[in-house]
C-alpha cells in the first residue's frame, strides 16, 4: 500500500500502526532566523511555509533482453546498492506443493551458483562486508545487492549469477527443507503470528493463494529438481526490474550491467493473476476463536476490500487513516488506548494492492475481561464513521498530515527508485504517488462518508480472536455464532 | 534464511529491543549498528564519509544540555533525537517500570498543550491523584484482610465512597483534557516517526520533520522538559500494564529473558525487567512519578542531536532561547549497587506454550573496560553471518539449531552487563544438545587463537557498517545522542573502533578463559509447557485495582 505507508511497524508484519502518510512534498526554507522570541510562541498556532522540493529523476533503460533498469547516482557516501524485482511468486506454487516458491528463493541465495560453491558464495560475501539477499514472496520475487563502491565488480558477478545460474547446491537444499520445517513448527508460538495468519484465511480461505501456508508435508514433497525447474520457468531478464542506486557513472555502470546481464535469454514470463473470493463467502459474518493460554486476547476484525487501483482507494484509505490508522490521531487509538487504557496496540488498516483483494481490519490485543468493550467500541466506531460525516478538523489534520509529510517519501535514493520499481510492476503511473496526492487535497466530507458507508460492512465483519479457550466462546457469543478453529500441532 | 550481516558491536540494543527495551509506541526499526568517520581502507573513495567526524558540531549550553549538528542537506528535512541518561537501572526497589511509565506520561502533554483550561484542571487533578492514591491504598489493605480472613471489613464503605469520587473525578478531568495534543501537532506539522523508547540505561524521543518545523520541535519539546503535566495518569498505568501482557506475558522470549535476567542479577537493578514488574506497575503513583522526572529529567541530563537540512548557527539560537530558560537541576543521583560476583553456575527454567529455546550468559565489564572490546570481536567471531562459528557449526553443519545469535551488552551497555548467546533447537534436537554444542564452541576461544581471516572479517564488516549507518539523518542522530549519553563522548565510536582493531587472537583467548567460565554462568531454558499436567500452575491474574 502506498498511500498509508508504515513507520513504525508493530509487532511483526502485522499492520503498520503508526500509519504515518507520506505524500508529495513542496517547501521552503526555514524561517529559524526569527527565533528571537520562540518562548513565547504557542506551538499551536504556529504556521509554516510549504516544504518545496523536487526530487531527483531516476533513468529509465531497458536492455535488449527486456531487462529494465532504474539508475540514480548518489555520490555522497562510497556504496552501491542494486535492488531487483521478479516477476515470480507463491502464487504459482502447485496445491500440493505450495512453499515451492518460498524455497526456491531462500536456496537461490544459499545454493551457490554454477561458477562458485555455496560455501565460497558466502565467504567471499561476508569477507568483503557486502549484503546480497533473495527471497520470493507472493506476489513478486526479490534481490538485493550492498556493497563497497570498491567491491562492485566481484559483488554484481555474484548477484548476476545466483539470480541467472543457482547451483542449488543439495546439502543446501536439504538444510532449507529442515529449518522451513522447524519454522512450521514454531508457527503456533506467539499470539501475535497465529491471528495474524488465521484472520487472512478466515478472509480469503484456506486454499487461497494469498492465504495457503506450507505443511510440513508439502515441504518434505519438495525436490532440488522442484526448485531447478520453478528458477527455469519463472525467473527471466523480461521479468525482472533493477534499480540502482550509489556512488558510480551511469555509463560505466550500464557497461558492466550489460556485461552480466546482458546475454542472458528472454523467456516467458509468468501471468501475475490472482482469483477474487466469490462474493458469497466473503459477505458472511464470522466469528471464530482460537484456544490459547494467553493473557490478552489478540483480536482482528474487519473483511476484504478494495484494490488499490479503485477509483475509491484515496476517500477509504483517508477514512480509516482518521478511524485508526494514524495512531495518535485516530479515533480508536483516542477511544481504545487513550480514553479507556484496554490496549497497547490498537488500530485499523487497509493494506491494499493491486493483484488480490485488499483487507481492511481493526486491531487490538487486549486483557481478557476487555474482549467485548474493545470489540464494540470497533462496531461502534465503524457505524460512527458511515452514519456521520467527519468534522471538519479530523479531514484537515488528515489533509495535512499526508501533504505536510510527503517530502519523507523521497528521503532517499533508493527509496525513490524503489518507488518507481514497484509502480512498475504494479501497473500503476509513475506519477501514482503524485497523483494520489492531489486526490487527498480534494477530498471532501461527503467523499469520505460515502466511501465509508459502501466498502465498509459492520454487517459482514470476520471476527477471530487468540485467546483462553474456556473464556472466548462466551465472551463472543454477543457477535453471531461462535466456532473455534483448531490448530494441530504438526511435525 | 535471512543472513545477519549487521556486526552488532557495541551498543547495539538490538536484544534489548526485543528484551528489554520498552518503546512508545511500537518496536523501533533496528537501531543502526555503529556510526560516524570511518576511514575505509580506500581512504580516498569516501572523502566525504572521511569527514563526517569533522562536521559534528557540538555545543553545551550552560544549563549542561548537550547538542550535537550534522548538516546534510539532499533532502529539506530533519531527524531529532531527545536522549536522557535515565532508564530502568535508576528505579528503585517497588517503583520498577516507573523509567517507562514517566516516557508514556511525557506524551500526555504540558500546561499549554494537551488541556482546555489548565488552571482549572489543576485542581482536578491534584484531587483526584490524592484519591486515586488513597483508593489504591485501601484497596490493597482490603485484599490483605480478605486473604487473612477478616471478610468483613469496615472499610468497605469508604471504599465505595472513594470509588465514586474518584470515577467522577477522572471524568471531571477528562473534559479539560485535548488527547493527544502534542502528537497531534508534530503529525500534523508533517512529522513522521514520532515515538520513544526507554532501556535500561537511557530514555529516548525521537521525530523527523520538515526541517523549516524545527520551531515548532524546539517549543513542544522545551515545554515538556520544564512543565510535563500528568494527565490521564490512571488509564494510561493501564495501557502500560497490556504492553507489559503484550510483550513479557504472552511472549515466549519475553518470559524467557524477563527471568532469565532476573536470574543473572542479584543485586544490580539490570536484573528489573524496563517495563516493570506487573505489581510495581499497578502501584505506582503520580506523586512518585512526578519525584522521577524532577530527579532525573534536567537539561544535564540531556543531549539533543539534530541531523538534516540545518543551519547550525540559526538552530543554536533557537536552542538557546527556548531550552536555555529551563533552569540548571542538580545532578542525577548515581547509581550504587554493584553485581557481587557470580559463584556458581544458575539455571533457570521458564514453561510456556511454545517450542524449546535457550539462553547462556556470562557476566563482563560495561563500557570502556578494555575487555568490553575483546567482546565485541567474540561476538562478531561467533555470530555475525553465515560464515560465522555458531552458525555454521550449529545450524549449517551439525542442523541442531534453528537461529542461534549472541548480543554482548545484554540488557544494557554503562554497567557491567552479560554476553548472552540465544539458540533454538531444531527438532528433534534439544536444548541441552544445543548447549553443548555452544560450549564447545566457547572452549574453542580459549585453546585455539582466532585465524586473521576472521579478524580482517570483523574489520571490514565494522568499517562497511560504520559508512551504511551514515545513510539516514534518524540512524545518525541516534547514534551520536546514544555514545554522548553512554560513553560520555559521541567520539567514543571513533575510538572504539580503534580499540577493536587492535584486538588479537591472544586477548580473546585470555579473555574467553577469564570470563567464559561455568561459575559465571547463567543458563535459561524455555519448556514446552504439557498440555495438561501444568495447567493448574498457572499464576492467577493479578487484578488492576482502578480502572
Amino acid at each position: 500500500m502506498r498511500l498509508v505507508r508504515g513507520e513504525g511497524v508493530g509487532v511483526r508484519g502485522q499492520i503498520p500502526a503508526i500509519a504515518v502518510m507520506l505524500l508529495a512534498i513542496v517547501g521552503g526554507q526555514a524561517t529559524v532566523g526569527s527565533a528571537g522570541d520562540l518562548t513565547l510562541d504557542d506551538p499551536r498556532r504556529m504556521k509554516f511555509s510549504p516544504v518545496e522540493f523536487n526530487p531527483p529523476e531516476p533513468e529509465r533503460v531497458v536492455l535488449d533482453n527486456g531487462l529494465v533498469v532504474y539508475l540514480l547516482e548518489d555520490h555522497e557516501l562510497p556504496l552501491i546498492t542494486v535492488n531487483a524485482m521478479l516477476k515470480t511468486g507463491s502464487w504459482l506454487d502447485p496445491a500440493d506443493k505450495v512453499g515451492l516458491a518460498a524455497l526456491a528463493g531462500s536456496v537461490m541465495r544459499t545454493g551457490g551458483s554454477m561458477r562458485m560453491s555455496a560455501d565460497q558464495v558466502d565467504e567471499e560475501l561476508e569477507q568483503l562486508a557486502a549484503s546480497l539477499s533473495i527471497s520470493i514472496g507472493r506476489e513478486s520475487g526479490s534481490a538485493s545487492l550492498d556493497v563497497l563502491k570498491k567491491d562492485l565488480k566481484r559483488g554484481i558477478q555474484i548477484f548476476a549469477d545466483l539470480l541467472r545460474a543457482p547451483a542449488f547446491d543439495p546439502a543446501r537444499v536439504e538444510l532449507a527443507k529442515l529449518q522451513a520445517i522447524e519454522s512450521i513448527r514454531r508457527r503456533q508460538d506467539n499470539p501475535g503470528s497465529i491471528v495474524g495468519r488465521e484472520f487472512v484465511k478466515l478472509l480469503y480461505g484456506s486454499d487461497h493463494p494469498t492465504a495457503r501456508e506450507s505443511t510440513v508435508a508439502s515441504i518434505q514433497r519438495l525436490t532440488r529438481d522442484d526448485l531447478i525447474a520453478f528458477h527455469q520457468h519463472t525467473v527471466q531478464p523480461n521479468g525482472m526490474i533493477l534499480g540502482v542506486t550509489g556512488d558510480f557513472e551511469k555509463g560505466a555502470m550500464l557497461t558492466t550491467l550489460r556485461e552480466v546481464f546482458g546475454d542472458w535469454q528472454k523467456g516467458e514470463v509468468p501471468d501475475l493473476k490472482i482469483p477474487d473470493v466469490p462474493e458469497g463467502e466473503a459477505s458472511l459474518s464470522t466469528v471464530r476463536f482460537v484456544s490459547k493460554e494467553t493473557t490478552q486476547t489478540h483480536l482482528r476484525v474487519g473483511h476484504l476490500t478494495i484494490k488499490e487501483n479503485d477509483p475509491d482507494y484515496v476517500a477509504l484509505a483517508i477514512a480509516n487513516d482518521i478511524l485508526g490508522g494514524s495512531s495518535f490521531r485516530s479515533r480508536l487509538f483516542n477511544d481504545v488506548r487513550t480514553k479507556r487504557g484496554l490496549a497497547y496496540s490498537v488500530g485499523s488498516a487497509v493494506r491494499t494492492g493491486t493483484h488480490d483483494q485488499g483487507i481492511w481490519l481493526m486491531r487490538a490485543e487486549t486483557k481478557l475481561a476487555s474482549t467485548q468493550e474493545v470489540i464494540n467500541r470497533f462496531v461502534a466506531n465503524v457505524e460512527r464513521l458511515r452514519t456521520e460525516p467527519v468534522t471538519d478538523e479530523e479531514l484537515d489534520e488528515a489533509k495535512e498530515a499526508y501533504v505536510n509529510s510527503f517530502v519523507f517519501s523521497f528521503t532517499s535514493p533508493s527509496a525513490i527508485v524503489n518507488r518507481l520499481m514497484e509502480l512498475e510492476y504494479d501497473g500503476l503511473p509513475k506519477d501514482f504517488l503524485q497523483q494520489l496526492r492531489d486526490k487527498v487535497v480534494k477530498l471532501t466530507k461527503e467523499e469520505l462518508l460515502a466511501a465509508a458507508k459502501k466498502h465498509l460492512h459492520p454487517d459482514r465483519l470476520k471476527i477471530l480472536a487468540v485467546g483462553p479457550g474456556e473464556a472466548l466462546p462466551r465472551l463472543l457469543s454477543g457477535f453471531g455464532e461462535v466456532k473455534e478453529i483448531r490448530l494441530t500441532p504438526e511435525g | 534464511m535471512k543472513t545477519k550481516s549487521r556486526l552488532r558491536l557495541r551498543l547495539r540494543l538490538r536484544v534489548g529491543l526485543t528484551f528489554g527495551l520498552v518503546l512508545l509506541l511500537f518496536l523501533l526499526p533496528p537501531p543502526l549498528s555503529l556510526s560516524l568517520d570511518l576511514n575505509l581502507s580506500s581512504a580516498a573513495d569516501a572523502p566525504q564519509a572521511a569527514s563526517l567526524a569533522d562536521r559534528v558540531i557540538e555545543h553545551k549550553l550552560a544549563n549542561g544540555l548537550t547538542v550535537l549538528m550534522v548538516e546534510r542537506h539532499q533532502t529539506p528535512v530533519v531527524s531529532i533525537n531527545l536522549t536522557f541518561g535515565v532508564g530502568g537501572i535508576n528505579e528503585q526497589v517497588s517503583r520498577t517500570g516507573i523509567a517507562h511509565l514517566y516516557e508514556h506520561m511525557a506524551f500526555k502533554g504540558t500546561r499549554t498543550v494537551g488541556t482546555r483550561d489548565y488552571e482549572k484542571e489543576r485542581e482536578l487533578l491534584d484531587e483526584l491523584h490524592r484519591v486515586g492514591t488513597e483508593l489504591e491504598l485501601k484497596q490493597r489493605e482490603m485484599t490483605a484482610a480478605a486473604q487473612a480472613g477478616n471478610s468483613n471489613t469496615p472499610a468497605e464503605t469508604t471504599l465505595e465512597a472513594l470509588q465514586q469520587r474518584f470515577k467522577e473525578l477522572q471524568e471531571r478531568a477528562g473534559h479539560y483534557v485535548v488527547g493527544n495534543e502534542m502528537a497531534l501537532l508534530y503529525q500534523r506539522h508533517g512529522g513522521v516517526g514520532l515515538n520513544a523508547a526507554t532501556g535500561k540505561d537511557l530514555t529516548r524521543y525521537m521525530i523527523s520533520l520538515p526541517a523549516n518545523r524545527l520551531p515548532l520541535w524546539a517549543a513542544l519539546e522545551a515545554d515538556r522538559m520544564a512543565h510535563p503535566v500528568l494527565r490521564e495518569f490512571y488509564k494510561e498505568r493501564g495501557v502500560v500494564m497490556e504492553e507489559r501482557r503484550l510483550r513479557t506475558e504472552d511472549s515466549p522470549n519475553g518470559m524467557l529473558f524477563e527471568t532469565f535476567t532476573a536470574a543473572a542479577f542479584q543485586a544490580h537493578p539490570y536484573g528489573v525487567p524496563t517495563i516493570g514488574w506487573a505489581s510495581d506497575i499497578q502501584a505506582l503513583t503520580p506523586t512518585a512519578t512526578e519525584e522521577f522526572f524532577k530527579t532525573y529529567y534536567g537539561p544535564g541530563n540531556a543531549t539533543i542531536a539534530i541531523v538534516g537540512d540545518i543551519n547550525p548557527k540559526e538552530v543554536l539560537a533557537l536552542i538557546e532561547n527556548t531550552f536555555g530558560n529551563i533552569p540548571a537541576s542538580p545532578p542525577a543521583p548515581p547509581v550504587l549497587t554493584v553485581e557481587p560476583l557470580q559463584r556458581g553456575e544458575r539455571r533457570v527454567e521458564v514453561e510456556f506454550d511454545a517450542e524449546p529455546s535457550l539462553a547462556i550468559g556470562y557476566h563482563k565489564p560495561g563500557i570502556g573496560h578494555p575487555d568490553d572490546y575483546v567482546f565485541d570481536v567474540i561476538d562478531a567471531v561467533l555470530t555475525d553471518g553465515v560464515t560465522s562459528r555458531l552458525y555454521s557449526r550449529l545450524v549449517r553443519d551439525k542442523r541442531l539449531a534453528a537461529s542461534v545469535t549472541s548480543d554482548t551488552n545484554y540488557p544494557g551497555v554503562r554497567a557491567p552487563n552479560l554476553f548472552v548467546v540465544m539458540a533454538t533447537p531444531r527438532a528433534p534436537h534439544t536444548t541441552a544438545e544445543v548447549e553443548a554444542a555452544i560450549l564447545e564452541e566457547l572452549e574453542r576461544l580459549k585453546t585455539e587463537p582466532v585465524s586473521a581471516k576472521e579478524l580482517e572479517k570483523v574489520l571490514n564488516n565494522l568499517d562497511a557498517d560504520l559508512v551504511r549507518s551514515l545513510r539516514s539523518n534518524a540512524g545518525l542522530a541516534s547514534q551520536l545522542a546514544l555514545y554522548q549519553t553512554v560513553a560520555g563522548e559521541w567520539r567514543y565510536v571513533l575510538k572504539a573502533r580503534d580499540r577493536i582493531a587492535a584486538v588479537t587472537p591472544a586477548d580473546i583467548q585470555r579473555v574467553a578463559t577469564q570470563y567464559l567460565i561455568k561459575s559465571n554462568r547463567t543458563v535459561g531454558i524455555l519448556v514446552k509447557k504439557g498440555n495438561d499436567k501444568n495447567k493448574k500452575m498457572t499464576a492467577l491474574p493479578s487484578g488492576e485495582v482502578t480502572q
